[in-house]
């Protein structure tokens, strides 16, 4: 399994912030690991912005997240979104 | 239970089947049963007695995973449904006693294991039970990456929750496996079952014509709420049935392509192969429509141009549907 780089990990960020519009996060402060969602996460962010963020994945790397179990598991952190990218994109 | 491998699934019932096939010995992947079983569909309820609100149905009817299996697999499950809580218990344990890993349906939301946010009521839930240590059952539950423990009570709770297609107990378990199966005659039957029930079942709100009922029907759903945040919370529902609750993602439209996939090789039809690309475009389609419900039921921006658009985008699914289950009947005869 290829371990994803730190570049992927901020690019992540800045497509999130992005992807939903957000104007006062600095991404510098958004931890790699503490889930995306449930509020610990500078980034707390729902279930709506999940499936805005799954679409945006597929959009920039070309990789589709058919099955709903996995795309739990892929959008908890940085740092699980960074993995799949690394190893499933196009 | 030593020889038990939890696995995670895309949809909890082809998922828990899946387990219990593949633990008896039978190497079968979880689209495979999904497809065989004819799990595509699409039904449109505009209000009915058990629905307070419009809603919609992308799979068959809980539970026909199941049974459709047993009929085109020739597998047999055996099948226990109780009354008392009590009798409900001593079967479950005898069964593991008896290293019987043991399909359970439950309301979802007694399942502790699951964080509060994502626990909602739902009495079609399935999971494996394969042990009990104490008073604390051993789960498989597909929805999640590793095993996990519940207590007694509160799998009592959800397997006998009340309301709308409640439990009763119901338990299942793998009796017998056939020494031959035939697999492509399997699929076969299995895809133009998918095919007769998408494209040529009379009742309007059923397949393609029901995806059509749906497009008509959402411009009036205003009128069935009784205020904005009943409605935004109807509309983003949209979102969940489709993307959530373990549907495979898309309204089970991703989870289908992958069978067809994987069934091409089988059945030795490159075309279907094709036709699984062309669902899984079907499936972004969906995909956009669960993202744009989300997002208008979340602004609270539900004004009929909004509806319109979002009635425009169900039209254009059933017209890419009626196109891809007209090639796929073709395709297979």
């Amino acid at each position: 399994m290829k371990n994803p780089t730190d570049e992927l990990k901020i690019e992540i960020i800045n497509l999130i912030i992005e992807t939903l519009g957000i104007t006062d996060v600095d991404p510098a402060t958004v931890d790699y690991e503490i889930p995306l969602f449930g509020g610990n996460n500078t980034l707390s962010l729902d279930s709506v912005d999940a499936i805005e963020i799954i679409m945006a994945i597929q959009r920039t790397y070309g990789t589709r997240i058919t099955d709903q179990s996995l795309a739990r598991e892929v959008v908890r952190s940085v740092n699980s979104i960074a993995t799949f990218i690394a190893n499933n994109r196009e | 239970m030593e020889n038990y491998h939890h696995k995670m699934a895309a949809h909890c019932e082809s998922g828990t089947v899946t387990a219990l096939l593949n633990h008896g010995g039978l190497e079968i992947t979880e689209p495979l049963v999904f497809g065989i079983s004819g799990g595509i569909f699409f039904g449109y309820f505009h209000k009915t007695k058990a629905f307070s609100f419009p809603t919609f149905i992308m799979r068959n009817k809980p539970g026909q995973i199941r049974n459709n299996i047993e009929n085109r697999l020739g597998v047999k499950f055996r099948t226990y449904e109780f009354r008392d809580p009590v009798k409900g218990q001593i079967q479950l344990d005898d069964l593991l006693i008896r290293k019987i890993p043991t399909g359970v349906q439950v309301d979802f939301f007694y399942m502790d294991y699951v964080p509060s946010w994502e626990r909602v009521h739902i009495n079609v839930h399935y999971l494996v039970v394969v042990g009990k240590d104490g008073n604390h059952y051993a789960i498989s539950d597909s929805y999640f990456p590793a095993m996990v423990e519940l207590d007694a009570s509160s799998l009592e709770k959800g397997r006998f929750a009340g309301g709308n297609m409640s439990p009763k107990g119901f338990i299942f378990h793998l009796d017998r496996v056939p020494a031959d199966i035939d697999y492509q005659a399997a699929i076969v039957k299995g895809i133009k079952k998918a095919c007769f029930y998408m494209l040529r079942l009379p009742m309007p709100f059923l397949g393609i014509r029901g995806i059509r009922l749906f497009a008509k029907k959402v411009v009036e759903w205003p009128s069935f709420a009784r205020d904005t945040e009943h409605l935004s919370h109807e509309i983003m529902k949209i979102n969940i049935l489709l993307e959530d609750q373990g549907t495979g993602g898309a309204g089970f439209r991703y989870i289908y392509a992958t069978f067809l996939q994987q069934a091409a090789a089988i059945v030795q039809k490159p075309e279907l192969k094709e036709l699984s690309e062309e669902l899984m475009k079907i499936g972004d389609g969906w995909r956009e429509i669960s993202l744009f419900s989300a997002r208008i039921g979340k602004n609270r921006d539900l004004g009929p141009d909004k509806l319109k658009l979002l009635s425009e985008m169900i039209y254009d699914r059933a017209e890419a549907e009626e196109r891809f289950f007209k090639n796929l009947s073709v395709a297979i005869k």
